[in-house]
């Protein structure tokens, strides 16, 4: 175990993962609460093209996740419109035309500059081979989503649950949009650095999912999901670790076991709320006088 | 058939002009035949490719005057193994006479280009055969082995004598003339392997890890790692504790440092190194410019000893 936490690279692995997994959690249920789940992951695929630009500017990843996952959100609400079919076939084209762009940026990184691991790193992550200097700029990220959230908690929710309802409170859908799609941005940056930008989904809407599963209150349901990543990240990276062991060396790599294990959670979430729900209906159905809620 | 037939048709009508018109028509008919042969003839050089600029320097050193040749890989400020091939090289490969390949998975695109456009007349030579390795073997960077390039230039001789057998003694003098240029180096191996046995090493890919062995170095990093970088993969954190140990605890007197392929992890191992005063050797993938094959590879081991003579770092080779 000391061997494992005093291994420069897991801390690093520990760090950002951390990052990743709070601000995932955080952002997350909003985003599966206003039913966007298919925008949040469109956003992270198409951040792939900043994470692949940013080798040929040489300028930090995150900056280039953020740069580019903040233009196609910017551009998916522009393009947006209040129908959800089309609002789906929106970012469904904002979808290709971000990944037409990463295609192009990763070529042009392995033909002219020498990083032969970009494609691999920007699309599936590499935990373990995170500079050290992106940990600060990574926790400021995470700072900055969870004090623009907590400024503005209760317009988020309401925007999320019931717009119009929001609207009739005085709230404006729109501002509370395009504060959405920032803290989005850099959630999904932070994810994309930790995973890769294809993963990141994932890691966005997977514990969320399973945590809204789990409970119905919302910050019931944020707990939940912080829970849950975290114990997946952890987890993933200590498996990642040991299973060097398992393969003689040959170790499997960590968003593999992030991935997999969130998957699990999910499926343990919907088993149980499916149990939970079994329950109340034999107790409804037991004692006439108590209402299933 | 038809070309005869003409003839005599016209031959029959105009009688008169049958000598003046017989050698335009036979003009006629070989620019029919084909432009490509006529060309040829003519310029009677033969056109060469080296897929990779060092077996290219390498013909062009045997070919002389008599060959044509060109690169495909060349820049050195690019991973080789992740070449993609455009229509253009594809052409160029296609259209040459002398292909010289790697092997062991380095240039597999070069392979499908040829296999795509069969020629029984082009010559190719695969370097990984000529050394009768198998496909499983694991460090592809065979031009660091000593003793890859007299096969390859005995080879190279013997297919240009097939394509142009009236200048085979001409090629077989140069073989002689690069095998002789390749003494200097083998002396500074065995040199340096006398002077500093078993001198304990790190580096970032197998780039120059056959010469390393042929001059007795022990390599200390661990495999895994020196093959995850190179296939651009995950490292286990295990290994780059390794590594960073290596530096820290000065356990290597040396740091040889692929300069084609570098990202976060590479730097930070850079770092480490520079940070313990451990001497940082450059090394490359393909020939750098301004050097022929055998000045390169003198220059790699020079750079070896002056690391361990003076401690003295060689980033970059100039």
């Amino acid at each position: 175990m000391w061997a494992f936490l005093s291994s420069q690279p897991v801390q690093t692995a520990l760090i950002v993962g951390t990052c990743a997994a709070l601000v995932s959690a955080l952002i997350g249920v909003f985003t599966v609460l206003r039913g966007n789940a298919f925008a949040g992951h469109a956003l992270a695929d198409v951040s792939s093209a900043g994470g692949a630009a940013s080798f040929l500017l040489g300028i930090s990843p995150l900056l280039g996740f953020l740069g580019m996952a903040w233009i196609a959100a910017f551009g998916m609400e522009f393009l947006g419109v209040r129908k959800a079919r089309e609002r789906d076939l929106a970012t469904g084209v904002v979808l290709g035309a971000g990944l037409g762009l990463s295609a192009l940026f990763l070529y042009l990184d392995v033909t002219t500059t020498s990083t032969t691991g970009a494609t691999v790193s920007v699309m599936f992550g590499s935990l373990f081979a995170i500079s050290r200097g992106l940990i600060w700029p990574a926790i400021l990220a995470v700072l900055a989503v969870f004090a623009l959230v907590g400024g503005f908690y209760r317009p988020l929710i309401l925007t999320a649950v019931d717009p119009d309802l929001a609207t009739l409170r005085g709230v404006s859908p729109r501002w509370m949009g395009l504060l959405q799609l920032l803290v989005l941005g850099l959630a999904v940056a932070v994810c994309a650095l930790a995973i890769g930008a294809v993963l990141a989904t994932a890691l966005l809407i997977g514990p969320a999912g399973a945590a809204i599963r789990l409970s119905r209150r919302p910050l019931q349901a944020i707990v939940w999901a912080m829970l849950m990543a975290l114990a997946a990240v952890w987890m993933g990276i200590w498996m990642a670790y040991e299973s060097y062991y398992w393969f003689s060396g040959n170790a499997w790599p960590v968003s593999f076991f992030v991935v997999a294990l969130i998957f699990l959670f999910y499926l343990l979430a919907m088993l149980g709320s499916a149990q939970q729900r079994k329950f109340r209906y034999r107790a409804a159905t037991a004692l006439p006088g108590i209402q299933e809620s | 058939m038809h070309y005869t037939e003409l003839e005599k048709t016209i031959s029959a009508r105009q009688p008169k002009l049958h000598i003046s018109l017989r050698p335009s028509l036979l003009s006629v008919l070989t620019l029919l035949l084909g432009l490509g042969t006529a060309q040829l003839a003519a310029a009677s050089t033969i056109h060469a490719v080296g897929v990779e600029n060092q077996y290219a320097n390498v013909i062009s050193q045997i070919g002389g005057k008599y060959v044509q040749v060109s690169a495909i890989e060349s820049n050195p400020n690019t991973d080789p193994h992740t070449f993609e091939a455009s229509p253009a090289v594809a052409r160029e490969i296609a259209a040459a006479q002398l292909v010289v390949r790697n092997g062991v998975g380095y240039d597999s695109w070069a392979k499908k280009i040829l296999a795509a456009d069969p020629n029984p007349k082009r010559q190719v030579i695969v370097v990984q055969n000529l050394l009768h390795l198998p496909d499983s073997t694991r460090n592809p960077h065979l031009w660091y082995k000593p003793e890859t390039m007299p096969a390859v230039v005995k080879a190279v001789a013997a297919s240009l004598s097939t394509l142009d057998p009236a200048h085979k003694a001409y090629f077989d003098a140069n073989v002689q003339k690069f095998d002789a240029s390749l003494q200097p180096w083998y002396a500074a191996i065995a040199s340096f392997k006398a002077q500093y046995p078993n001198t304990p090493v790190a580096v970032t890919e197998p780039v120059a890890d056959y010469m390393l062995q042929a001059a007795g170095c022990d390599l200390k990093t661990p495999w895994n790692l020196q093959a995850d970088i190179m296939n651009g993969t995950d490292p286990a954190p295990q290994d780059v504790s390794i590594q960073n140990q290596l530096f820290k605890t000065h356990q290597v007197k040396v740091f040889l440092y692929n300069q084609q392929v570098t990202d976060s992890l590479t730097a930070s191992f850079l770092h480490n190194a520079k940070a313990a005063h451990i001497p940082v050797v450059g090394v490359y993938e393909t020939m750098p410019t301004g050097y022929t094959y055998q000045s390169w590879m003198l220059a790699e081991v020079k750079a070896l000893r002056a690391a361990l003579e003076h401690g003295q770092s060689t980033t970059v080779l100039k």
